[in-house]
């Protein structure tokens, strides 16, 4: 082994740089993709203006619940602000959060707790004064039930006809369902947060790029099997096929440094989750991406024609991972990285390149 | 000693080589020639072990090719008729490359002393730029690594410069003489075969190789 080693030494010397950028391609690749399309979402979020009028604990938390809608960026103003970059489209819409705003609603009262500026441009003004109104709402409600139970306790002595408590809690009933439609919009908005994430998966995106590498650095079994050194095996302490195996192992194992890098820089950076089921289900993806490079590789003879298909496969995985166009359903069954999206130690693919590696080496043994 | 006993190969229907018997003894160079297309490389990759024979026997020593293939392969070196070295690496390192997965040890100056011995004297420099004759004397040197007793050599010094030429095939004589290897020659060069060789096996139907080395004294089989 240590023999092998050496003699693997002397060829990536050769080519060492170009080693080290595709090992390290999987995660740069990752980085930027993410870093890029961070970027492109926060260029196409909507601008808006807030005015808050007062600081209160209630017009703070509005001002958040707007701030965190992924679609929307907002700017800080004055009301005279609001009004000139509104008209001027710079704003594609603007809101007062109005002084006395906590006051009245703790008081149940609706009216004329926001203003708004908007333009005939204003693209995100329905979305986000419905969103202000069902927050609104929601809190106005809360407070006028809490001030109806309040008042029932108090005026417990007073008697009270079943008429008026049947339309309190009427009332009561209308309110939280005000309550429960505000919880739901918030929940559909949750949703739509999490599909978005898992379209765009950190280690899904690196796997792919993993996949490419792998592919593209096991060029050396075709460039290394056909060559006519090849017959030289014969006569020497290793067989091609033990050398070329041993190499595999070396390989592997350089990747897998690689693999537990990115588990360090994903998450500093990307706040990836570092856990025994990630580091065992990344040894199961290793060893079934470097395996199957390996058997594809020993098909090619023409390395260009290799190089090409390599590229291809690693955009049919991409397309199957949902990266480029959302899919679903039994295919992700085919996608040799679906088990490793999931942190799975299962991998069926694994098990059918372990197969066809047996056969290989057993088919050898008879003509060596 | 090896043994070729009445050793036949088919492809198919067309028999390539029909009831070859000789023997070699340490010490000797036996010649191998015959036109193109006449099986003599078919014939040495059967002595390599790299190809079965039809029918017959090969015996190295107490060693059968039947049976024994690990072994033999132990003892053979063979250089091939195209040139199989690292053009990337230097002279150095294709000797060092290759040295690591041999069954014999070697040191970084026993290899170049191996090299220094046929006038191979460019250790640093890449391969892929030496001359021809040059390559081929790389190519030599690197089936010697492991000390083989039986060394197979399919035109090793085709198309290169008559100095390289001379240095190999003294080099050869050598071999033969003082560490008492069996070599056997594939050449063209009737030249080099009268002087490096003690026999000749002349095999295929173009009597040419035959008449033409008929008056020089040395013992020819033909098959
Ligand atoms: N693997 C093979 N299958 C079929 N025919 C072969 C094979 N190898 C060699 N031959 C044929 O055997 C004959 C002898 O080839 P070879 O030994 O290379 O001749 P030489 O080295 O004397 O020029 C040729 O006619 C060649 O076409
Ligand atoms: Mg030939």
């Amino acid at each position: 082994m240590i023999a092998i080693f050496k003699t693997r030494l002397i060829h990536l010397r050769k080519h060492i740089f170009s080693f080290i950028f595709w090992l390290i391609l999987p995660i740069l690749a990752t980085l930027f993709v993410i870093y890029l399309t961070d970027k492109l979402q926060e260029d196409s979020k909507i601008p808006i203006g807030i005015v808050l009028e007062e600081d209160s604990a209630l017009s703070n938390d509005l001002y958040e619940v707007i701030q965190e809608n992924p679609l929307i960026r907002v700017y800080d103003v004055t009301e005279a602000e609001a009004r000139i970059k509104v008209e001027s489209h710079e704003l594609d819409s603007a809101f007062v959060i109005q002084k006395d705003y906590e006051e009245n609603i703790l008081e149940g009262k609706r009216n004329r707790l926001i203003t708004s500026y908007r333009s005939d441009m204003s693209f995100a003004y329905i979305p986000v004064s419905e969103m202000i109104i069902s927050y609104v709402q929601q809190e106005t409600g809360r407070a006028k039930t809490a001030l109806t139970v309040m008042n029932l306790s108090e005026n417990r002595a007073n008697t009270w006809t079943a008429d008026e408590i049947i339309a309190k809690s009427k009332e009561i009933q209308e309110e939280e369902n005000l309550l429960r439609t505000s919880f739901s919009y918030q929940k559909t908005h949750q949703s739509v947060d999490e599909e978005k994430e898992s379209l765009l998966n950190n280690w899904m995106l690196w796997a792919i790029f993993s996949v490419l590498s792998t592919l593209l650095v096991s060029d050396w079994i075709i460039k290394e099997r056909k060559a006519a050194i090849a017959v030289r095996y014969a006569f020497m302490k290793y067989s091609l096929k033990s050398y070329m195996l041993q190499n595999l192992l070396l390989y592997t194992c350089a990747f897998f440094l690689m693999d537990l890098l990115a588990v360090f820089i994903f998450h500093f950076l990307l706040d990836e989750p570092i856990s025994l089921q990630l580091i065992l289900s990344l040894i199961v993806f290793r060893i079934t991406v470097n395996l199957g490079s390996f058997l594809f590789a020993l098909l090619f003879r023409n390395i260009y024609f290799y190089y090409v298909i390599s590229f291809i496969i690693s955009l049919i995985l991409a397309i199957l991972s949902g990266i480029i166009i959302p899919i679903e359903g039994n295919v992700t069954m085919l996608n040799p990285i679906h088990a490793f999206s999931q942190h799975s130690l299962l991998n069926p693919w694994l098990f059918v390149f372990i197969l066809i590696t047996v056969i290989w080496i057993m088919k050898g043994e008879s003509d060596a | 000693m090896l043994n070729v006993h009445s050793l036949t190969k088919n492809y198919g229907k067309k028999t390539i080589l029909q009831d070859i018997s000789f023997t070699v003894s340490p010490g000797e160079i036996i010649g191998l020639v015959g036109e193109n297309g006449a099986g003599k490389s078919t014939l040495l990759s059967i002595i390599a072990t790299l190809t079965k024979s039809s029918s017959g026997d090969i015996y190295f020593n107490d060693l059968d090719f039947k049976k024994d293939r690990k072994a033999i392969r132990k003892k053979v070196g063979f250089v091939p008729q195209d040139i199989a070295i690292w053009d990337n690496f230097t002279v150095e390192e294709n000797m060092v490359f290759f040295e690591k997965l041999s069954w014999e040890k070697k040191n970084n100056n026993q290899l170049k002393q191996l090299c220094l011995e046929m006038k191979l004297d460019k250790w640093k420099e890449p391969a892929g730029t030496l001359s021809g004759g040059m390559k081929r004397k790389l190519n030599l040197a690197i089936s010697l690594i492991h000390d083989p007793v039986l060394l197979l050599l399919d035109e090793p010094t085709v198309g290169i410069d008559l100095k390289s030429r001379i240095e190999i095939g003294t080099y050869l004589k050598k071999l033969a003489k003082e560490s008492n290897k069996m070599i056997i020659y594939i050449s063209h060069d009737m030249d080099e075969i009268t002087s490096l060789c003690d026999r000749i096996i002349s095999i295929g139907e173009d009597p040419f190789y035959q008449e033409i080395l008929q008056n020089n004294g040395k013992e020819i089989l033909s098959f």
